[in-house]
């Protein structure tokens, strides 16, 4: 009875990290596959470089607008 | 004036407790009792003393009531009613000094520590089944509840980027779970050459400390070994907490010079599109290889899904604070209910303490001697450092690595590298706890 015990414990052993193993090989090669198939057929779009324009005229844009209200006070002072 | 006032109350306390003496000597007439009546009866300002006497904390400490029984409405012996209380008493105030000058895992140890302390509270009975300990203890740990909820909140932490950018590391992650099933086997021999009486439940609850996966931990304990369940968390927790104290030793001894300098390639863009689709692959996996396991998984993944998806912030932001700010509150108390002496103070305390390093230590080795295995093979080298992440404790474990790693080459971050093994972990113990719930069916 008591050797019994400590051969269920060998056995649940070698089953419990054959199951986590078997799992975790399984997850990685789903992994592996899925991100290929997106790689292939969804690359993700780039807007990167769009975003950095819009953001560049957007600057521009508040320059502009800040250099006109600091010549519009000068003036306001001047008079 | 005054001291006229208080010299009256003095010989009245005096009177009260030479009359609680004469009390005493006469034989309690308890027999004519037997009738009972609704109105308040007037009792002599002597009895009423010697009840107020007999109901202080002072004297259920030195003379237990015999008639106290324990959270399960069990007796309990005396010991476990006086010194054994006040011994846990300062226990839970080493936990307080641990928690706050230590800062060993406080926002766990500080709840579970108090609860301790009320459930340690003579008479009051906090922790019994009617007392608010016992009430929090029923609502959500002994139906499995709280671990779920904070899984959840794990889940939405969590970041499987890393992961997912070098899917090989996951196998370091179940590396580390060794530790669970060869302790399960430690446990097992100590029983059988009669130094402790487990079971193979409370032998399985005792190994998943291997995981190093709080929640899992107490999941397990609450399914499979009530009654061990305050040494199991408090053991789990701080072990959690000892991570940067009990790993370094052990990934040093276990690698060399050369191997703890190795620089890992920079990790790929992961897409979005990845992220999003990996909690629901992994939760599939789960159904279909071990669904005892989707409980734990389940959750995570639920988390994580909300976060990747990017459409409901308020939800996710809910899941990683207020929820699981509100549900470790009550973890901890519930936790803290089974620290009352006569559960905790018991011999096989100290062999699941000492089980429990035991288990987390053969998990951090077993994962950095995975990483020196796998490097064995062609492709891109691993560091071993980073496995020894896979046991779960989210971040630390990870942490650690990256603080070792740089002890030797400064400019060497290996804390994203790590992640990945440390989330594979928490996925591993979660599949580990399936295995071990399935074949207790």
């Amino acid at each position: 009875m008591e050797t019994n015990l400590v051969m269920e414990g060998v056995k649940f052993m070698f089953l419990g990290m054959g199951t986590v193993y078997l799992f975790l090989m399984i997850m990685i090669a789903v992994m592996n596959a899925m991100s290929a198939i997106i790689h292939k057929f969804f690359p993700e779009p780039q807007p990167v470089t769009k975003a950095h324009q819009a953001e560049t005229q957007d600057n521009k844009k508040i320059v502009a607008a800040i250099s006109a209200a600091i010549t519009h006070h000068r003036e306001g002072q001047g008079l | 004036m005054k001291n006229f006032i208080l010299k009256i109350v003095a010989l009245c306390m005096l009177f009260g407790f030479t009359a609680t003496f004469a009390e005493e000597m006469t034989p309690v007439n308890a027999v004519e009792s037997t009738h009972k009546e609704e109105t308040y009866q007037t009792k002599p300002f002597a009895e009423m003393m010697s009840g107020f006497i007999t109901s202080t904390g002072i004297n259920a400490f030195i003379n237990p009531s015999p008639n106290e029984m324990n959270s399960k409405g069990q007796p309990m012996s005396n010991f476990h009613k006086g010194v054994g209380r006040i011994i846990m008493i300062f226990v839970t105030f080493l936990l307080f000094w641990l928690a706050i000058a230590k800062g060993f895992e406080p926002l766990l140890l500080l709840p579970i520590a108090f609860g301790g302390l009320l459930a340690n509270i003579p008479i009051a009975g906090i922790a019994g089944e009617h007392g608010f300990l016992g009430v929090i203890y029923h609502m959500g740990l002994s139906n499995e509840m709280f671990p779920i909820v904070i899984f959840m909140g794990v889940g939405a932490m969590t970041d499987f980027g890393p992961l997912l950018s070098n899917p090989k590391t996951a196998l370091l992650g179940g590396a580390a779970q060794f530790g669970i099933f060869g302790t399960l086997v430690g446990a097992v021999i100590l029983s059988q050459m009669g130094f402790v009486d487990f079971t193979l439940q409370q032998a399985s609850a005792i190994s998943i400390i291997g995981g190093a996966d709080g929640p899992t931990s107490i999941f397990i304990a609450t399914k499979l070994a009530p009654e061990l369940l305050g040494a199991i968390a408090v053991a789990s927790y701080s072990y959690m907490a000892m991570v940067p104290i009990i790993q370094p030793p052990i990934m040093k001894a276990l690698t060399t010079d050369a191997e703890r300098r190795i620089r890992m390639t920079t990790l790929r863009h992961v897409s979005r599109l990845e992220k999003l689709i990996f909690p629901i692959t992994v939760l599939t996996l789960s159904i279909l290889i071990l669904p005892e396991s989707t409980p734990l998984i389940g959750a995570f993944m639920f988390g994580n899904f909300l976060k990747e998806s990017g459409v409901v912030e308020r939800l996710n932001d809910t899941l990683q604070n207020s929820l699981i700010n509100i549900t470790t509150i009550f973890l901890g108390l519930g936790v803290g209910s089974k620290l009352a002496a006569d559960q905790f103070l018991v011999p096989d305390t100290m062999f699941i303490m000492i089980l429990g390093i035991i288990a987390f230590g053969i998990g951090s080795a077993a994962g950095v001697l995975m990483a020196k295995f796998l490097n064995l093979f062609p492709g891109n080298k691993i560091n071993p450092l980073i496995g020894s992440a896979g046991v779960s404790a989210v971040p630390m474990a990870a942490r650690v690595s990256n603080k070792v790693g740089m002890e030797y080459d400064r400019s060497n971050m290996l804390l994203m590298h790590a992640m990945g093994p440390n989330v594979a972990g928490v996925i591993g113990s979660a599949v580990a706890a399936g295995v071990l719930i399935s074949l207790f069916q």
